[in-house]
This record gives structure tokens, C-alpha cells and sequence, in this order.
């Protein structure tokens, strides 16, 4: 799943149809004067100024401010624009939208499941979902059937909405599972969907999630895809998502601030035990890594460099499963020329590593790495017939460590 | 036993390189349990109507290749399955030609990052039809000692190792490719191995779930528990709990799920597989599905490291109760072994091979090439040229800077001499015929011979010869007029003692300005003192001077036409690149420039 912020993700539900507030990007505060000029509903009406940023909890930082006149937008995206939130994060964009005078908040969602789309809505929507969620209603469509109007008509009567508000919220339904259905969505939830004063349903907020793997025909997807971790990526993060999309195979890496234990795992499923297994023995984990796919060994170094320049480690978990094709000689290749060069730039000092693997060349790979201790590398290696996780016993516990 | 692949599954493979790497290691398995190889074609269009090679034992079968699905199925009936290798963009439309081949009951798609949305219309489609979608992203499917299809089991020692040539009694279903493998392995050193081991994809929407699978293994009567790898994200678990608590089973079920990490994680963080994400209202955590599975029955130890004792303590249990019954364990030792290849066995020391060729100048087997042993970016990085290169290539000699100078200046003086010399005047008519860059340039090339640029190897011949025999130069040019004819590198067509070639003089003052012994071009000169009293026009030329020199820095005779060649390809590639630049025209002689000496047009007469 991807994240998509909330300036594209609204011009999506424009394109097929959908009622959306007028709104504007702004990564400079210089472009918020030729907009105001180009666009009359700035000048005309009630602004709302937002940071564009995957930060969570922008309320409480401060970070949306409504009801503004144009003077009072200008200041808020000045005061917002650069600024620090925190964990070396800033504010880099903002998005200036109308405020949408309204009555009444609804709720619209569509959801991907496992045999095709659950569309759901309630007759309630903002804050007030959350604590009356057994009153939302639900349409199940499956995948490659068109919705049914009759059958989103008959949810809208039972959510219940006003009798003359029903074909509206069908119609907008009907365009809000086009939208799903079109542009690959995974998640789409419009909290509020709003009456407007004129009478028209709008989408005041929406999340849009789409799956990143349609992209290749989506060329009209122009945006980035933002983090889902109510933070913005970091540069490491970037970098080796970066390296990741134009390799053979997969790296993966995530920052998670304050561990001891870092973790430069092999595989998308056996990672994600690791991970369990350090939380199961009382470690902090420092970061999610994972190689899989037989990536270059290029890449897995870089990914390597990452996880070593991790602040406050005190172990790294190179761990594995039985690999089925990846090659275990050439992937730590990389791994060790990434050590290598850790240790060279003063990185891993007092730094522990624990090595588990099988696979395609599994007695070479594992070696190579039995070597480094004879570098002053503090390394501890083991193979298939240590089972998978118990290097981080070993590793957290000392339990076992011979 | 077993579920989905038997030995009777017969596999065409849709796509090219990534397909026939999968075909190679399906044939080591059908090697290992001595079964003829389950892969009867290919479809690739790219390559339709060839074949493609795959090894099996020691020999290479000859795959067909073909356009279409259709085309496979209808020339081969025995298809009853494809496994689907090509890329995301095209995966689904593999899959649907797969799907609809009336003769193809299973589909298993090894291609990651296909849309969603693909993923669940295959799905449906599939469901529609009876046949089993597997995958996507799937690591492939394994039965043991009856059928492999993809990479899963891994290179042939693991299949050894996990006992996969034989069948044990546990079936595996898992997400993950690389834990299909770890739990094949701990089946058979904390049990006696497996049936069937299926990777379904770690994908949101696998498009065969734990439960279809878990039914055909109750039907299974070979299996007698199932392991299976989940994690958080979805709810196939639960379905599999429901499942398990539905009615009685025969088969046990031993499951291990991951993801509780993200309890102890920031709230909104995830990661591991497309499918490993916890709902948005908290729905599918790795804790609430372990607790489905233990209250349906199922077995689900506290983490990874007691799956091996859990499964160890259950087979036990299942032997004693008489459900299992233990096989005597196989002589590994008298299994087949995959044939080393020649590199493997050389390695090892097993055969000695007797060279083809043999050389001394260059190797280029590390990570980048050695000349006469020196790596060439050593060379570099300490500042050495391009003659220094050719000193080692040719001569395997490394040149000092002085002698490298000289060398520079003789290739910079016979690089080119125009237009009108027959081994340019051929690459241009070859240039203006269409002929491209390297047969323009070799049709110069052979021009070169006893009267165009040959004169260099002949004058460094006799020049050589002379100084070897110490001869003086008159006894040299008597020797030369009585036995050889014109001496070699001595005369021009128009230079002379009075109209000196300035190249000669100025490499002759530069040579001579320097501290290297130089015999060969004093005795050539010495020749010139006479012939030129003689007459005017019998100067040193050009051709006799640079060889003169060269033999003089050591190479021998028959490398110095290569001085010619190597400074003349630079030309003829110049002359080449310039009429193409000016898109000249194909040159055709003008009458007027030949000579018709033929007879006058005769009647033909009768054939008699």
C-alpha cells in the first residue's frame, strides 16, 4: 500500500468526478502571492492552511490552522513553511484549500478485500465515526462487477440518511468506487463528506491509499508516494528505496529511533521473525531491514552502510533463512565490504555481530564472514543447523554463546 | 502423496531467463528421485521456434519454445500446469491464456509486484473454472520425491540435506519463499520430512488460500499434519482457525505466525511482505490470530526457535499412536549426484583438462585485466601511455619514457597519408558502398602487404640481418644487389638528399638526442651516406627509419608491421567516419580512367 497526500489524493477524486475544496500546494511562501492573484476563491472566501506532510497528529502540532482571511493564510503558511517539528523533521510543503461552510458530516469509505471492494457509509462522519463505528453499512462488490445502485441505495436508506440526500450519496459512492476501481486503490476514505451550503456533497478529507505496484500504467501518477508512518522518510530511508526500485531483487530499510539491536536480515518473511524475536527477548529494535530476491551485492552494502551508521547499537542481527536462490556468497560479499568499511570509518566499535544463513553457497558466504574475526571483528557466525532465531538468544540473552 | 504437484505434473514454463534458471533446478530435482524431467516447453515470444538447453544429470535436454500457451498445449497434451516467470507488466495476461488453455489445471505465478487487483480477477477467474490459481510472488511448489515446480527447495545439497527426494508426512504451507525452505529443513531433522510444501506468496491476496490447501491435505492420506507460516495482515489465519475448528480433522495443524513486533513499535509502522499489514482498525495482529489458531486446536508455539521442538515433540506423538509409521532412512550416499560441471571439478581437483591455447600477454579473470601482469589501472594511476601498453602486448617488455616517446612519434607520423593510398582509397569506396565501419576498415587492411606499408618488416629485416652479420655497409649493399634486389627502406618517389623528408629528420634528431643505443639506424644511415652518392633520390625514407629504430628498441622483425597497422587503422577509421559524415555517395570509376584494351565487339558465335 502507498500513502498518497492529501493535495494529489484530492485532485484524483476530482478527475473522476467528485466534489473536492479548492486547493493549492505551496513549497515557498513566495508562490502564495500569484496564486491568491490566479485563483478568486482565495481572495473571495475562508481559508484553511495545512502542513502537506505525512506527520501524524498535525493538530496537536499545530500545524493546521482554519479559518484564516487571505492576510491570515499568508502568515500561517510563512509561520509554517521550514518549520521544525521535531526529530530533524520540517515542514516542507503546505496546502492552502477553501473552507467549506456545511451542515451536516457523513462518512464514505471503500475498501479493498480479499474478493473484490467493501464500500462503506454512515450517516454520521468527522470525529463522531470513531465511537459509533456499528453504524456504518456495508455494500460488497466484487472484483471486476460494477457496483450496483440499487444496492448502495438500500445501505444509504439503512445508514440513514435524509430520503432526499439518498441519490446524491449514491451517485458520489458510485463515482467514489469508479475511483477504486480505475486507479488500482487499495483504501479510500472520505471522513467528512460534507453538505455544502449550496446542497452538494463535498469531500472535505480524504485518505488514499493505491497499490504501488500499478503504477507502471498510471502514467498520470505525478506524485511521490508519502510514508504510512506518521512521519516523513528519512534520508537513509529515501536512499535505499531509491536503490530499491531500480535493482534486481528487494532491500528494505526503516529507521526506528532509540534501539540497541539493528538488524540486517535476509527475506521478507524471516525478517519480520527476527524482528519478533529481539522484542521477545527484550531488545530494541533500531531499525526493519530486509534483502531478498538475489539483490546485487552493490546494493546490499549500501543497505549495509545504513544499517551501521544506525546511532547507539550495540549488536547487528545478520540473519536467514534457508535461501532458495538468493547466493549467500555474493550478497555477504557485500555485507562484509559494508563492515569493512563501517570499521574504517570508526563505526562498530563495541558493536556485536550475530550471522545465521543457508542457501546457494552457503559454505563460502559463511566463511568469508567467519574471517572477519581475525580483522578484530566482533562476529559470531553459525549455519543451518542453528536454528533460525536463536542467534538473537545467543545475541541478547548470552545464553548459549560458546 | 501429496497435494497440487505429483509426479505426473507435466510444466510449460512462461518466460525466458528467469524461466529456464527455474528449469534447471526443476531438472536437478527430477535428477535426484531419477523421474524424467517434468518440463516439456517453454512460452516466450521473443524466442518462439527455438529451444532452450536445460541440464539434466549429465545431459542437455532440448526444450522447445513457443508464442502461445495454445501452441505449447496443443504440441505437447501431456501440460497440465504452467508456472509463470515474466514480468509484472505482462504476468496477468500470462496468466489468463494460462488459465483459459482448456488442458492447464494449475497455475503458479512466481512474478512479484503484480497489481492487486490482477491478483484477485485471476483469482475469481480460476475459481470459476476449477483450477488452482497459486501465487502471486510464490516461491513455487514442492513435492517430495514426485514433482518441483520453480526454485523452491533451493541448490541440490539442500534437497539432499531436507530429505526431499523422498516423501516424509508433514504438509508446509507458507507466505515467504526463504521460510518454505527453513521449514522443509526442520521438517526433516526434527521429523521425517514433507509431502507437499506450497509457497502461496507473501501478496495481500494470495490467490489460493491457507484453507483450499489445508482441504486437499486432509484429503491427503501421506499427510498427516500441517505447518503453516503466517504473519499479521489479513485474516487467512483465522480462516484457517475457523477451518481447524469447524469439525474434526484428521490432520494436526502446527502454525507459526510473525509480527508481534508491532506491538512494541510506533503506532502506523509496518513492514515485512505487500500482505503484512495489520488493518486500519487493528484487525489481523499476530496475537489475535495465534489465539484463533490455539482455540481452534491448532499448535502455535511462542516463537520461531520451538517450531523444531514442537513439530519433533508431534511426530513423536504421531509415531506412537501409530499414525505414523518411520520409514527406514535412505543411504544418501547412494543417491544420484548433480554432475560437477568442468570449472566445479577442476576446482576441486577431480580432473586435470589439457589446455586449448596457451598465452602470455594478457588475463583478464580478476576483476579487471592484467597486461604481462600488470593491472591496467595501476598502469594508469602511475601514469603510463598507450605505447607502454603495446610495449607489453607485443613485446612483453614495460618501455621507458624515452622509448615510449619514440614509439608515440612513429604512430603519430604514420597515421595517415591521405586519401589517395590504396588502403584508404578501398576503405572509402567501401565506405561509400554502405559497408560498414569494421569491414571498410579491414578492406584498407588488406592492402597492406610487399608494396603498401610492407616495407617497414623488410627493411628491419635486413637492416637486422646486417648489423647481426656485422657487415659493413658496402659489403651489406653488395650482399643485397647480388642475392635480394632494391634495398628495403632506402629511396623515394620524390624526396631526396636536396629535398629532405622532414619526418625522417625530425625523428632521427629526436632519437639521436637521446642516451639509448641506437646500431641498426647508425648503419642505416651509414647505408644512406653511400647509396645517396650515388644517387640523389636513395635517402633513408620513412619505412626504413622507424625500423630501424624499432629494432633497435628491441621488438622483433615481425611485430613491426604492426606499427603500420595499428598507426593506419587510425586512419582508415578517420577516412571511414568522413564519408559517412558527408554521406557520400557509391563511388563507380569513370571510363575515361581505364584503359579498354578488349577486343571490338564480335559477334557471338554458334555453341558448338
Amino acid at each position: 500500500m502507498a500513502k498518497v497526500l492529501e493535495g494529489p489524493g484530492m485532485d484524483l477524486f476530482k478527475k473522476w468526478g467528485m466534489a473536492v475544496p479548492n486547493h493549492v500546494v505551496l513549497t515557498s511562501v513566495d508562490q502564495f502571492d500569484p496564486l491568491a492573484q490566479a485563483n478568486a476563491w482565495m481572495r473571495n472566501g475562508k481559508l484553511v492552511v495545512k502542513a502537506h506532510e505525512a506527520i501524524g497528529s498535525r493538530m496537536k502540532l499545530g500545524l493546521v490552522k482554519v479559518d484564516l482571511d487571505l492576510a491570515g493564510a499568508k502568515k500561517a503558511v510563512t509561520e509554517m513553511l521550514g518549520k521544525n517539528v521535531g526529530s530533524g523533521l520540517t515542514v516542507s510543503q503546505v496546502i492552502v484549500s477553501e473552507m467549506v461552510p456545511h451542515s451536516a458530516e457523513y462518512y464514505l469509505a471503500v475498501k479493498s478485500v480479499r474478493e473484490g471492494a467493501d464500500l462503506m457509509l454512515a450517516s454520521v462522519g468527522g470525529i463522531e465515526i470513531e465511537s459509533q463505528w456499528d453504524k456504518v453499512q456495508h455494500v460488497a462488490i466484487e472484483v471486476g462487477d460494477p457496483a450496483l445502485a440499487a444496492e448502495i441505495e438500500a445501505a444509504a436508506k439503512k445508514a440513514g440518511f435524509a430520503k432526499d440526500l439518498v441519490p446524491k450519496v449514491v451517485e458520489f459512492a458510485l463515482k467514489l468506487h469508479q475511483c477504486y476501481d480505475q486507479e488500482d486503490a487499495q483504501y479510500l476514505e472520505i471522513n467528512p463528506l460534507v453538505l455544502s451550503a449550496s446542497g452538494e456533497l463535498v469531500a472535505l478529507d480524504a485518505v488514499t491509499l493505491l497499490d504501488a505496484d500499478a503504477r507502471y500504467r498510471h502514467p498520470d501518477w505525478n506524485f511521490t508516494f508519502a510514508s504510512e508512518f506518521g512521519r516523513p522518510y528519512t534520508s537513509d530511508e529515501r536512499a535505499i528505496m531509491e536503490i530499491d526500485s531500480r535493482v534486481k531483487g528487494s532491500v528494505k530499510f526503516i529507521e526506528i529511533p532509540g534501539g540497541d539491536t539493528a538488524l540486517l536480515p535476509a527475506g521478507g518473511g524471516a525478517s519480520v521473525f527476527y524482528s519478533d524475536a529481539v522484542v521477545a527477548r527484550g531488545g530494541k529494535i533500531a531499525n526493519y531491514a530486509e534483502y531478498s530476491g538475489d539483490p546485487p551485492d552493490w546494493a546490499v552494502e549500501a543497505l549495509t552502510d545504513k544499517v551501521c551508521s544506525l546511532p547507539g547499537i550495540k549488536r547487528i542481527i545478520v540473519g536467514g533463512a534457508i535461501a532458495n536462490f538468493t547466493d549467500v556468497k555474493k550478497t555477504f560479499t557485500g555485507i562484509i565490504a559494508g563492515f569493512r568499511r563501517a570499521k574504517a570509518d570508526g563505526k562498530l566499535k563495541d558493536v556485536e555481530i550475530w550471522v545465521r544463513r543457508g542457501g546457494p553457497k552457503e559454505a563460502e558466504g559463511l566463511a568469508a564472514m567467519r574471517a572477519l574475526e581475525d580483522e578484530g571483528f566482533n562476529i559470531h557466525v553459525y549455519d543451518r543447523y542453528t536454528p533460525l532465531t536463536d542467534i538473537v538468544d545467543f545475541a541478547i540473552q548470552g545464553k548459549g554463546n560458546p | 502423496m501429496s497435494i497440487v504437484a505429483n509426479a505426473d505434473t507435466r510444466v510449460v514454463i512462461m518466460g525466458g531467463p528467469a524461466g529456464t534458471n527455474a528449469a534447471r533446478r526443476m531438472g536437478e530435482f527430477c535428477h535426484l528421485i531419477k523421474k524424467p524431467l517434468n518440463v516439456v516447453a517453454f512460452v516466450f515470444p521473443p524466442d518462439a521456434g527455438k529451444t532452450f538447453e536445460i541440464p539434466y544429470g549429465a545431459q542437455l535436454v532440448s526444450l522447445p519454445v513457443y508464442r502461445t500457451v495454445a501452441e505449447a498445449t496443443a504440441a505437447h497434451p501431456e501440460i497440465n500446469a504452467t508456472v509463470i516467470y515474466v514480468g509484472a507488466d505482462r504476468a496477468t495476461k500470462a496468466a489468463q491464456d494460462a488459465l483459459a488453455d482448456p488442458k492447464i489445471k494449475l497455475v503458479s505465478m512466481i512474478t512479484e509486484g503484480v497489481p492487486e487487483k490482477d491478483a484477485k480477477l485471476l483469482a475469481k477467474d480460476a475459481k470459476k473454472r476449477g483450477k488452482v490459481f497459486n501465487g502471486p510472488s510464490s516461491i513455487g511448489i514442492l513435492s517430495a520425491g514426485e514433482s518441483r515446480l520453480g526454485v523452491i527447495g533451493g541448490e541440490f545439497n539442500n534437497l539432499v540435506l531436507s530429505k526431499l527426494y523422498r516423501p516424509g508426512s508433514f504438509g508446509v504451507i507458507t507466505k515467504s519463499g526463504g521460510l518454505s525452505n527453513e521449514i522443509m529443513w526442520i521438517c526433516s531433522q526434527f521429523a521425517d520430512g514433507v509431502t507437499t510444501a506450497i509457497g502461496i506468496g507473501g501478496d495481500a491476496y494470495p490467490g489460493t488460500d491457507f484453507v483450499s490447501y489445508l482441504e486437499m491435505f486432509e484429503k491427503d492420506p501421506q499427510t498427516k499434519a500441517v505447518v503453516i507460516v503466517g504473519e499479521m495482515g489479513g485474516n487467512l489465519e483465522e480462516q484457517a482457525a475457523a477451518w481447524l475448528g469447524a469439525k474434526k480433522r484428521r490432520i494436526r495443524l502446527i502454525a507459526t505466525i510473525s509480527g508481534f513486533c508491532q506491538e512494541h513499535l510506533p503506532k502506523g509502522m509496518k513492514f515485512g511482505h505487500a500482505g503484512a499489514k495489520e488493518g486500519l482498525r487493528g484487525e489481523g495482529s499476530a496475537r489475535s490470530k495465534t489465539d484463533a489458531l490455539r482455540a481452534a486446536g491448532a499448535i502455535v508455539p511462542d516463537t520461531f526457535g520451538a517450531l523444531g521442538p514442537a513439530i519433533e515433540k508431534l511426530y513423536r506423538e504421531l509415531v506412537e499412536t501409530g499414525v505414523i509409521a518411520p520409514v527406514a532412512e535412505t543411504d544418501a550416499a547412494a543417491l544420484p549426484r548433480l554432475p560437477k560441471s568442468i570449472d566445479q571439478a577442476m576446482k576441486s581437483g577431480d580432473v586435470m583438462v589439457e589446455p586449448l591455447i596457451k598465452t602470455t600477454i594478457s588475463d583478464d579473470r580478476g576483476d579487471e585485466p592484467c597486461y604481462d601482469g600488470y593491472p591496467a589501472s595501476e598502469l594508469i594511476k602511475k601514469g603510463y601511455q598507450i605505447p607502454h601498453v603495446i610495449g607489453l602486448l607485443w613485446n612483453k617488455k614495460l618501455l621507458s619514457a624515452q622509448e615510449a616517446e619514440i614509439v608515440k612519434r612513429i604512430i603519430m607520423l604514420s597515421a595517415d597519408h591521405g586519401p589517395c593510398v590504396s588502403g584508404a582509397l578501398v576503405t572509402i569506396i567501401a565506405a561509400g558502398a554502405g559497408i560498414n565501419m569494421a569491414q571498410s576498415v579491414a578492406a584498407g587492411m588488406m592492402m597492406i602487404g610487399p608494396r603498401f606499408g610492407g616495407a617497414v618488416t623488410d627493411a628491419g629485416k635486413w637492416f637486422k640481418y646486417a648489423v647481426d652479420q656485422k657487415l659493413t655497409p658496402e659489403a651489406f649493399l653488395d650482399y643485397m644487389k647480388a642475392n635480394v634486389g632494391p634495398v628495403p627502406g632506402i629511396g623515394h618517389r620524390v624526396k631526396s638528399v636536396k629535398n629532405p623528408d622532414k619526418r625522417v629528420a625530425e625523428l632521427v634528431s629526436h632519437v639521436k638526442s637521446l642516451s639509448i643505443p641506437m646500431p641498426h639506424l647508425d648503419f642505416a644511415l651509414q647505408v644512406e651516406k653511400i647509396t645517396t652518392a650515388k644517387k640523389d633520390t636513395l635517402i633513408l625514407n620513412v619505412d626504413g627509419t622507424i625500423a630501424a629504430i624499432l629494432v633497435d628498441l628491441g621488438y622483433p622483425v615481425e611485430s613491426l608491421n604492426g606499427f603500420f597497422i595499428l598507426a593506419r587503422t587510425i586512419g582508415f577509421i578517420g577516412h571511414w567516419i568522413d564519408q559517412k559524415r558527408q554521406g557520400s555517395r557509391l563511388i563507380r570509376l569513370f571510363d575515361y580512367l581505364v584503359n579498354y584494351a578488349t577486343p571490338k565487339r564480335r559477334d557471338v558465335p554458334p555453341l558448338t
